[in-house]
């Protein structure tokens, strides 16, 4: 029906404002608008009526916060309203051939990481929406800021009806939405998922979206709404300041010329102004601009061209990594968090992320790992797994364009892999390989990767979106086989017209000089065509390579990027690299010298066991820093840069041991978390670096925990301490519950702190301790644990 | 649009709990480049709305909204009032982005870039104010202003920042939203009620009796005030 106006008009006219329509009928500031459908159906219809009046030709139905969350206290349920609202906005295109579309706004609550509301949440929550008004004729979303509670609108429409879905986010004059959500990356995330139409609405006027609507024609090939506010508010009165003559004029003058068709105002408009908008487009033409959409991925907030060598880090990965591997079963995400934030200081300009490891949930793993990743880079994600509930799961709740690693030529993995990437709007890495391994000739690599692309087109899949991974072998073992590599990869690029990714690593395997071979190798394979190199970019020569040879392509134009990583010449800011022979560990940990704290400690370890050295030296020392933050001689900075020396101090220790294959040390294990509905996690955070010190293993929950999650980690890991954190009044309930509940399953002692937190709380709540603050957690856990 | 070019070094220092702006070589070296990333991090927006206000058994009716204003204290802050500004102010969610990325960096830098952060929210209440007042217009001449009570202080219920935000749009106009324990979302976010009188209102500051962290609070226990 949708497709069907388009055809047939050259402009498709939406309507104007609700809410001021609904104000200037009665509706209090702050009130909720959505009741009106059923307490003054007649407002709601008359309103609708007037839009059709003045040449709407698709109204938004009254329902913009009939969700949940937003009606709580109402007294009316989601379907209550969003039926009323559907059927008064029926009754008024009744006998016109105007469209009714479920109006569906943001729920009201942010997203995770900075909210607590979860995109399975706001899953169910628009579902609930979409099921109820099911008799609108298209749905639409508009005034999204957050592209994940977006995304979980559209996978919520598309799987729960199969009516059109278009979708409008509100940007500003910067280009970027309130979470810093690109254009680019909206266009490329949405149309991925099968939008019907895509654009802009609210924030600002006409004259100030052009830009923001030019860019998005760059971007896309569906068609462009947009829904302007009447220019912009006075900020005393509210009032806007375009007249509907004017706010027409400026949307044939402004608007029109970025291509867009799908025309309506938002905030501050009237009937009068869609009116106004309506006899201006008069024998005005649509401008036709032809898009051709780059090949790039993105997170939300960046999007990365693939028109040239980009870097994907392969560091999140368990294979042959001990560490990892150990962070992996100690759900330690904190540590492959970091790993993370590295490669992209590094210069990576994409990651890989893979959680594999048999012994744990993989799924739970991917997931979690891809939201906590999300939260601290912004770098676009490669999701890397052979199984594909784990990629759907990631692929879910990804925000942005991912890549998907990966598919191969057997007919299961084809099968399984390729509509995934499809649905969700991915690109996709193909091995060429299948059941009989990975041919030996680059004919033969060559051979499945032309099946794997016939395939992937046939789902619509465009060149643009696959790379081949020609797959490098290791030279010590297959001399021949590199060039076989390298040729297919030629070929490839060269014949079948998509992109190329190789993972160079694996080359100089078994050799001594392994970087030389590698670099070597990587530049060879860049000259022969590849895109995405996929390195460990915290070796300083496989970035380096990169980008001499994007300097020497004359991609890299003027050398910027070349001089700007390289002529940086200033010595780092550290407060000392004096000779660190002269000074004791004490000292080093006391004044914050973390490389120097770690040297040292590499030192005694050749003669100290590390007990030892953990007993004897770096307990004594934090001691002492924590009776000097106690009595008020140092202050939490100091206290927290002793500790962070202390821990790098431990990681040596942990490094040495693991390489030894022996148990990393501890003196027991403790549970922490931020209760459920708290999002305030720092001062959590502060006692696990300080437990840490210690040498406690904490299993760190994270915030906003459920109850069930708590008692779950300390059932299974045998825990007999836990610390729950709480900053909220609010949530001090939430603390309570938790305990109770562990008194119920668990046999083990609880330690309770946070600013509204007091000892007579504590003991209230029936925690066992009160830990006023880090230093005292320490305290807490010596004598629980010894 | 208002913008933050230097935040307060000694307010900073003291939300870590050094007194009179003295600290340690290593905070002080970090001070610099923590504020720096803190500015370019925030994006400081604010909304604001003016009402009338009458009082009522159930507590102070806001306008012609939903809002009545619960409890002694605010009925005490709003003493003379007849009208109040609503406001909330945020320095956006990237600051939450840049604190939970520092986290896992540097604890140490992330204290600092706490602290600063919460220095800028404050420093933008601040700029905000004098910004609304001097578009209020001839009505509101020659008023006399509360300082800022929010939503928790005191027995004001916490439950009122949904409402505040809803009457003013936040979550529209500035991506400001609340979950169902009332916390602000992104972090750095304040509400706050400003009484207007026609009479001079007590000078009086935010002070400890109507915090509620005054029983655990180690500024007080060491015979400070964080509101000075």
């Amino acid at each position: 029906m949708l497709n069907k106006l388009l055809r047939e008009n050259p402009f498709v006219i939406l309507d104007g404002g609700m809410g001021t329509q609904l104000q200037a009928n009665g509706l209090r500031t702050g009130e909720c608008p959505e009741l009106f459908s059923i307490t003054h159906p007649e407002i709601v219809r008359k309103i609708h009526r007037s839009y059709i009046d003045a040449g709407s030709m698709i109204v938004y139905s009254n329902t913009f916060g009939a969700n949940r969350y937003k009606l709580a206290e109402c007294g009316y349920s989601v379907r209550e309203v969003v039926e009323a609202s559907i059927r008064v906005a029926k009754s008024a295109v009744e006998n016109t051939n105007c469209l009714v579309a479920l109006d569906i706004g943001p729920i009201g609550q942010l997203m995770e990481p900075t909210g607590s509301l979860s995109f399975d949440e706001a899953y169910d929550i628009y579902k609930e929406v979409i099921l109820a008004g099911k008799n609108a004729d298209l749905i639409v979303f508009e005034t999204m800021t957050d592209l994940s509670e977006l995304k979980a609108g559209i996978l919520s429409a598309k799987e729960n009806s199969d009516k059109p879905v278009i979708c409008t986010m509100t940007f500003e004059e910067n280009q970027r939405t309130f979470t810093g959500c690109s254009v680019s990356a909206m266009a490329l995330t949405m149309q991925g998922l099968g939008v019907d139409a895509l654009g802009v609405n609210c924030s600002l006027g006409p004259e100030q979206l052009k830009d923001v609507v030019s860019e998005l024609s760059h971007w896309t090939t569906l068609p462009i709404i947009v829904k302007p506010n009447a220019g912009l508010p006075d900020p005393a009165t509210g009032k806007y300041d375009l007249l509907p003559q004017d706010f027409a004029v400026s949307m044939v003058n402004h608007i029109v010329p970025t291509g867009a068709v799908i025309l309506g105002g938002c905030c501050g408009t009237t009937p009068e102004y869609i009116r106004m908008l309506c006899q201006a487009l008069v024998g005005v033409k649509p401008v036709k601009i032809s898009t051709q959409i780059p090949s790039a991925v993105c997170s939300s907030s960046r999007t990365v061209l693939i028109n040239q060598p980009r870097i994907i880090g392969e560091r999140i990965n368990p294979t042959g990594k001990k560490l990892f591997k150990e962070a992996l079963r100690n759900n330690n995400l904190d540590y492959i968090l970091s790993q993370g934030i590295e490669q992209v200081h590094a210069g990576a300009d994409i990651l890989d992320v893979n959680v594999g490891l048999p012994e744990i949930d993989e799924e739970k793993m991917m997931v979690r790992t891809i939201k906590g990743l999300q939260g601290v880079v912004d770098v676009p994600l490669q999701i890397d797994s052979t199984i594909p509930k784990v990629l759907e799961s990631a692929l879910r709740v990804y925000s942005g364009k991912p890549i998907v690693n990966s598919v191969n030529g057997e007919e299961k993995s084809l099968e399984s892999v390729l509509p995934l990437v499809k649905k969700y709007g991915a690109s996709v890495v193909g091995l060429t390989l299948d059941k009989d391994g990975i041919p030996k000739t680059a004919e033969g690599r060559f051979a499945i990767a032309k099946k794997i692309v016939q395939r992937a087109n046939v789902l619509g899949i465009s060149n643009d979106d696959i790379y081949i991974d020609c797959l490098t072998l290791t030279a010590s073992a297959e001399q021949e086989g590199v060039m076989e590599t390298l040729n297919a990869l030629e070929r490839v690029k060269n014949e079948l017209g998509v992109k190329t990714v190789l993972g160079v690593s694996n080359i100089s395997f078994g050799l001594p000089n392994r970087e030389l071979v590698t670099s070597t190798f990587l530049t060879m394979a860049l000259q022969k065509g590849l895109d995405l190199p996929i390195i460990n970019p915290n070796v300083a020569s496989m970035v380096g390579a990169v980008r001499a040879y994007k300097l020497l392509a004359n991609i890299d134009k003027n050398s910027v990027e070349f001089i700007q990583a390289y002529n940086n010449t200033s010595t780092p800011k550290t407060p000392s690299t004096q000779n660190h022979q002269n000074i004791s560990l004490d000292y080093a940990i006391e004044n914050g010298l973390k490389k120097e704290g770690a040297e040292i400690t590499e030192k005694l370890l050749e003669t100290l066991s590390p007990m030892d050295i953990i007993n004897n030296y770096l307990i004594p020392t934090l001691d002492k820093t924590g009776v000097a933050f106690e009595k008020g001689k140092i202050f939490l900075p100091q206290l927290i840069q002793s500790a962070s020396v202390s821990q790098a101090c431990f990681e040596v220790i942990k490094k040495k041991l693991i390489s030894e294959n022996n148990n990393p040390v501890s003196k027991g294990k403790i549970v922490l978390a931020t209760v459920k509905g708290d999002v305030h996690d720092i001062g959590k955070n502060i006692v696990k670096v300080l437990l840490e010190n210690y040498g406690y293993t904490v299993i760190d929950l994270g915030k906003d925990v459920d109850y069930e999650e708590v008692v779950k980690a300390t059932v299974e890991n045998n825990v007999r301490l836990v610390g729950l954190s709480a900053l909220m009044t609010t949530t001090l309930k939430s603390m309570e519950e938790t305990i109770k509940l562990l008194r119920k399953h668990c046999d083990c002692k609880v330690m309770v702190g946070g600013a509204v937190l007091t000892p007579e709380y504590a003991k209230q709540i029936g925690a066992d301790f009160y830990s006023k603050d880090a230093k005292e957690s320490v305290d807490i856990a010596k004598k629980v644990l010894g | 649009m208002i913008t933050l070019e230097k935040l307060d070094y000694r307010e900073a220092l003291r939300y870590m709990g050094f007194q009179d702006g003295k600290a340690d070589p290593n905070t002080l070296s970090m001070l610099e480049e923590c504020e720096k990333s803190v500015l370019e991090n925030s994006v400081p927006r604010y909304r604001y709305g003016v009402f009338d206000i009458s009082e009522t058994e159930n507590g102070i009716v806001v306008g012609n909204t939903d809002l009545i204003l619960q409890g002694n204290a605010i009925r005490k802050h709003l003493e003379n009032c007849f009208a109040v500004v609503l406001m909330c102010a945020t320095i956006s969610g990237k600051i939450d982005a840049l604190i939970r990325r520092t986290q896992l960096e540097d604890m140490s830098k992330a204290i600092i870039i706490n602290s600063f952060s919460s220095v800028a929210v404050e420093q933008l209440c601040d700029k905000a104010e004098t910004e609304i007042y001097s578009s209020l217009g001839k009505l509101y001449e020659n008023c006399y202003k509360t300082w800022r009570f929010s939503p928790g202080y005191d027995d004001l219920p916490l439950s009122h920042q949904k409402t505040i935000l809803d009457i003013l749009d936040t979550p529209r106009k500035i991506g400001v939203c609340t979950n169902e324990s009332h916390t602000l979302t992104p972090i750095k976010s304040v509400t706050a009620i400003i009484g207007l009188s026609h009479t001079p209102v007590a000078v009086s500051k935010r002070g400890c009796v109507c915090c509620r962290l005054k029983n655990t609070c180690p500024y007080r226990k060491a015979g400070h005030h964080c509101a000075e």
